[in-house]
């Protein structure tokens, strides 16, 4: 029988995590503190601590504080944002522990800002919306790195994992290669936690590196996939720089000086497709460019004084949160997009797609279908259910990526630190390992081929398009995911010179894979709902499609299935 | 393409560049004790290696101009 170190260097540990964003790191020191002598290996592409996408935003976290109830929280989310497909049990324990989600984590960096007093620093996103948002500084995710360091997790940098290796239908460990020497990297672990976030595309820049290396890995795996027709986040950006506009879409206005946004009267928890579905109807109506007046822009006004991007547009006034190194992340950046953009009255805008695709089916405690696999973060938010019918965070939470994976890489450790060191360490098996290590090396063979970039770019013309994935209709969608599938059907031409292009041939197949399951799942849904937003299905229908979407692989082909939302049990119902 | 300017002569060798870039656009030559800027066209302007580098020896130059997708036209690789 063959032995899994014929292949390359074989690394045993109790828990392999993929991804050291916030939520990997969160699971790695979760299973340390529940079992401090398992064995934890965090892998990455690139480097930990400065990994993933904490340090990158606007470093917020949503919260539920003394005075915001759950129920109320709960009420507001099924009716406004996730549209009663939550699952509302899992969303309430989420709202119910995310100060002390916080705060565990503060335990971790003291990075968060506090008040006098030493309660957290709190302010709201908009005045009225059911929770709150506390702010940290942007080095907590290098601190909490630190802390993982201290407490013996061991770090595997410039690491990528392509395929998850399992023994007996359960996962068993982890298969890639070295970003530096090309050399082949085998993992054998009793639980495997991917933490690679979600996909995005490539399309913004700040976000481009969620690139569904885990997405694929579980799908390729054999897990279940959920909600995948919501992944369709997007922002009203700047022409120019391509940067988000926080809340252009409140003070929208078309070429003739038309005011376009009457759908946004009552107060809105944040940015919705209608921004994009407008924009396009105006664009096709000769009614383009469209633009945003910037004073009519509250959260612009408000944010400028009182958030993470007060400065940006040159506003500088204190605000709650005293955050030196936040500032001069954003104060660079908008330096750099202002001398483009400018600092006009009125900006040029348009819709682009982020995507936030991240439907990895997980339970309770954050296992995927494939036991002994969990996922967490950005990789399985709406595969959780917990957000329902929108994108991974933020959703329409601003602030919720950051808590709810800090939570859920929480959960996961907690799952599997009660159990790990009990199980015996997994065996992959080698054949199999030894035919995916020829798939995933294939691609340096074949030198010249197709460049990686350019079926990312053929993937990015058949999701970018805003009537493609974002206002969506039956014979674009067909017409898009048809170009999906003549991007797959490249795939094996796929060819890279060295171990970066590698990577970038993986990503490449992961974002096709990604793109399939998005306009699969968003064709069967028959309805508009949340961030699916049809011009074919204008209406909700809740007799119908109060169900979740299921994907999954059967024998190469990408099967669909319902399961009923078992909204009777739940305490919000439409 | 960004354009990513490191003054040699000023840097002394502490990585934090290419610890910090989180799409592997900076490599690091162990001979030289110097970075290297191996795949500039990956490059996001996340502008991290610029403002982490403790003696100021970075400068990331933004090319607003590098392809994107179309948005409104369909199937088409690049805007008009
Ligand atoms: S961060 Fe600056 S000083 Fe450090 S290696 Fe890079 S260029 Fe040199
Ligand atoms: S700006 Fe960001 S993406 Fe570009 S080289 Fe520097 S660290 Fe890498």
């Amino acid at each position: 029988m063959r032995k899994l170190d014929t292949l390359g260097t074989v690394h045993e540990t109790d828990v392999l995590i993929i991804g050291s964003g916030i939520a990997g790191l969160a699971a790695a020191i979760t299973t340390k503190e529940r079992s401090s002598a398992a064995r934890v290996l965090v892998v990455d592409k690139n480097f930990s601590g400065w990994a993933g996408q904490a340090n990158k935003g606007a470093g917020m976290f949503m919260f539920l504080g003394p005075d915001d109830p759950v129920d109320r929280f709960l009420d507001y989310h099924t009716r406004k944002i996730g549209m009663f497909l939550e699952d509302q049990q899992l969303l309430g324990e989420f709202a119910a522990e995310s100060q002390a989600t916080i705060e565990k984590l503060d335990s971790w960096c003291r990075t968060f800002c506090r008040n006098a007093d030493g309660s957290l620093a709190a302010d709201t996103f908009k005045p009225g919306l059911p929770w709150h948002l506390a702010a940290a500084e942007h080095d907590t995710q290098m601190k909490v790195q630190r802390h993982a360091k201290r407490l013996g997790v061991e770090f595997l940098d410039k690491t990528m994992v392509v395929d998850v290796l399992k023994q007996d239908g359960r996962a068993a460990g982890a298969i890639g290669f070295s970003l530096l020497d090309g050399s082949c990297h085998l993992f054998q672990a009793r639980a495997v936690i991917l933490a690679t976030g979600g996909q995005n595309y490539r399309i913004l820049s700040m976000w481009s590196a969620a690139r569904g290396d885990g997405i694929a890995a579980a799908y390729r795996a054999g897990a279940q996939m959920r909600n995948a027709e919501f992944g369709s986040f997007m922002q009203l950006v700047h022409k120019r720089s391509k940067e988000p506009l926080l809340g252009a879409e409140d003070a929208l206005y078309n070429a003739k000086g038309e005011f376009l946004s009457t759908w946004r009267r009552e107060l809105e928890p944040d940015v919705d497709p209608m921004a994009a579905a407008v924009w396009y109807r105006e664009m096709l109506a000769g009614n383009g460019p469209l633009f945003t007046h910037n004073e009519e822009n509250w959260l612009l006004q408000h944010t400028t004084k009182t958030h993470a991007e007060k400065g940006a547009y040159g506003d500088v006034a204190p605000g709650p949160w005293d955050r030196p190194k936040a500032e001069a992340f954003w104060g660079k950046l908008r330096s750099k997009t202002a001398a483009v953009d400018g600092l006009d009255a009125v900006s040029e805008v348009f819709p682009a797609l982020s995507g936030e695709l991240s439907p990895v089916k997980v339970d309770h405690r954050m296992e995927t279908t494939v036991p002994g696999l969990y996922a967490v973060g950005n990789t399985a938010t709406s595969g959780s259910a917990m957000a329902g019918a929108v994108p991974a965070s933020p959703g329409r939470v601003r602030g919720k990526a950051l808590t709810s994976s800090t939570w859920m890489g929480i959960r996961a450790g907690a799952a599997v630190g009660g159990y790990v060191t009990e199980r015996p360490v997994g065996l992959p098996d080698a054949d199999k390992a030894a035919v995916l290590k020829e798939e995933i090396f294939a691609p340096l063979q074949r030198a010249p081929g197709l460049q990686p970039i350019e079926l990312v770019r053929e993937v990015q013309a058949a999701v970018a398009p805003v009537g493609y994935s974002i206002y969506k209709h039956r014979e674009r969608m067909e017409e898009a995911l048809g170009l999906v599938l003549a991007a797959r059907d490249r795939i094996p031409e796929l060819a890279a010179g060295d171990p970066h292009h590698l990577a970038a041939v993986h990503e490449a197949r992961a974002m096709v894979l990604c793109a399939e399951m998005f306009y699969r799942a968003s064709l069967a849904r028959e309805e508009s709902r949340g961030w699916h937003l049809r011009e074919d299905y204008p209406q909700r229908d809740d007799a119908a499609w109060l169900k979740w979407m299921m994907l999954e692989d059967r024998e190469g082909q990408m099967h669909l299935s319902t399961e009923d939302v078992p909204v009777r049990d739940y305490p919000f119902r439409p | 393409m960004n354009t990513i300017d490191i003054d040699f002569e000023a840097c002394n060798g502490c990585k934090i560049c290419y610890k910090a870039c989180f799409v592997d656009v900076i490599r690091w030559d162990e001979s030289a004790k110097r970075p290297v800027v191996a795949y500039p066209e990956d490059c996001v302007q996340c502008n991290l290696c610029e403002l982490h580098c403790p003696v100021g020896a970075i400068n990331v130059t933004v090319d607003w101009d590098k392809p994107f997708p179309s948005v409104l036209e369909h199937g088409r690789r690049y805007p008009s």
